[in-house]
């Protein structure tokens, strides 16, 4: 009985797999021109060139807002028809200091503080709190850390000259690669996830990500959704869904760049892909039945939703995997030298579904010119295996919280050193 | 199966992993001990299409014109390439 469970369960899972490893393979191939293209319409106004309202939220980003900062001085775009709001976050250090006195020098720079008794509870709140000062219909959002390309405004508002488009996403690239082997690792994942992933979800007409950072979207459609919710961790992904539940869509654009500073140690890694684990899981129980009764998406863009959504839930799946074949060749083959090819055999099955992401971040470094950083591609097998242990304690983490009811899940901030700033020619 | 045999399937299983993964991460350990990659990328900047914003409408039919790019960069170089006048 529990040996045929454990076969059943483990060719469940095995589909499962299956299905993420043609999903790679099929955005791998997209991008590299052997799948057809969706071609897009081009923008109807091409000299749209609207006001725009920048959002950056901030807590104690002391060592990175200044750069961020005198970038937005910098910017190509008109400076009338910009507005710049830093939000100091309930800031313990020198944000808030040094951004009143980019405010005090820029006309366009402004800063809402806000009071440790309303701040610091995480990104949506403070970009709510932002939102009745925003004066223009588009809005872009820059996280602290970010170095944006000069020209990088109107190659993100260009989309919006389509009605359709509700939000936009631009791509992001390392700036501190060279620190250390997180950054690097990170960096691979990076060019992985917006130069392959993001891109051919948007050439197929799928579900493109607002990845909260170098991106936009219109006032009026978050007004209209409420605003973010801030019971979620990753409101970037919920507001993602949201928009295209509303009929709307959300463009990348992936000449649209912008410089970020990837975390540097294993344990701020683990934070971070925790929130984002963990997010996306409650995304996942918010969004998915909506997404399958949704009459404004297509078939196509319901599987890949429904694939995105559920993209955190695969290392977990991964781990149920390991455990599930170890214990039928226990079970089903008690002799001790079976045992040493079980573990053989699964890690091979679970490494049909890794290898299709790693193909993604060959093809996107392949894409960059960057032939020499896919010799690094095989010790993303380690970050897969910490990537399982994270998702597992969130997945745990969220069902606990499930149980007891609990509503309010922590916003650890990732921190920032500024050692990107070396990296700035 | 004979106690020889197992052991030296148990041996050539060992060697076989420790190789196989020895080929799969050499040309990280290269990497990372003599690092030859460009590093991160160079984000162009000021790219945009000059005719993306000079579009130019007819009044008579309300429709929008580019102008042609050979035309336009013809323009450009030989504005460039006359003196200051005002100097």
């Amino acid at each position: 009985m529990i040996v045929e469970f454990l076969v059943a369960f483990i060719f469940v899972l095995s589909i499962i797999m299956m299905a993420y490893l043609v999903r790679h393979f099929v955005f791998s191939l997209t991008v590299l021109g052997i799948l057809r293209r969706k071609e897009l319409p081009a923008p109807k106004n091409i000299a749209y060139e609207p006001a725009v309202t920048v959002l950056i939220p901030a807590h104690n980003e002391q060592r990175v807002i200044g750069r961020i900062l005198q970038r937005m001085t910098e910017l190509t775009y008109p400076e009338n028809k910009m507005q710049i709001i830093v939000i100091d976050d309930a800031s313990t250090d020198d944000t808030g200091k040094i951004a009143e006195d980019y405010a005090r020098r820029y006309s366009q720079i402004h800063v809402l503080r806000r009071s440790k008794n309303v701040g610091g509870k995480g990104k949506a709140s403070a970009l709510n709190s932002a939102l009745g000062y925003a004066q223009h219909e588009i809005i872009l959002c820059f996280d602290a850390d970010y170095y944006p390309q000069k020209d990088v405004v109107e190659r993100l508002v260009k989309p919006f000259s389509d009605p359709k488009v509700g939000a936009v996403q631009g791509r992001v690239t390392v700036l501190n690669e060279p620190q250390n082997i997180v950054t690097r690792l990170v960096t691979l994942e990076r060019i992985g996830g917006y130069r392959v992933d993001q891109q051919a979800r948007e050439s197929l007409g799928l579900i493109a990500q607002f990845g909260g950072t170098v991106g936009g979207f219109r006032r009026t459609l978050i007004e209209s959704l409420g605003g973010w919710d801030e019971s979620v961790l990753a409101e970037d992904t919920d507001l993602t869904f949201s928009v295209y539940l509303a009929g709307f869509r959300v463009q990348y654009v992936l000449e649209a760049e912008c410089y970020e500073e990837a975390v540097e140690t294993w344990g701020a890694y683990w934070k971070q892909r925790y929130r984002w684990a963990k997010g996306h899981m409650q995304c996942c129980s918010k969004h998915m039945f909506k997404l399958f009764r949704s009459k404004n998406l297509s078939f196509k863009q319901k599987i890949d939703g429904l694939l995105l959504l559920n993209i955190y839930f695969m290392p977990v799946l991964a781990f149920f995997l390991w455990l599930s074949g170890i214990s039928l060749f226990l079970l089903d083959f008690p002799q001790w030298i079976n045992i040493l090819w079980g573990p053989v055999q699964i890690s091979l099955l679970s490494f049909m579904g890794n290898f299709a992401p790693f193909f993604e971040v060959g093809i996107g470094a392949y894409l960059d010119g960057r032939k020499r950083a896919c010799w690094l591609i095989p010790l993303l097998i380690f970050t897969f295996l910490y990537n399982v242990l994270i998702c597992t304690k969130a997945f745990f983490d969220l069902i606990v919280s499930k149980i007891f009811r609990k509503k309010h899940h922590s916003w650890v901030k990732t921190t920032h050193s500024g050692n990107g700033n070396c990296y700035i020619l | 199966m004979a106690p020889d045999q197992t052991i030296t399937t148990f041996v050539s299983l060992f060697f076989g992993v420790s190789a196989l993964i020895l080929i799969m991460f050499l040309p990280a350990l290269l990497e990372l001990k003599k690092p030859r990659d460009a590093g991160p990328r160079n984000i162009t900047e000021n790219n945009s299409n000059p005719m993306d914003l000079l579009p130019l409408q007819s009044i008579e039919r309300e429709e929008k014109h580019r102008l042609d790019n050979e035309i336009t960069k013809r323009i450009v170089e030989i504005i460039a390439a006359l003196p200051n006048l005002e100097s």
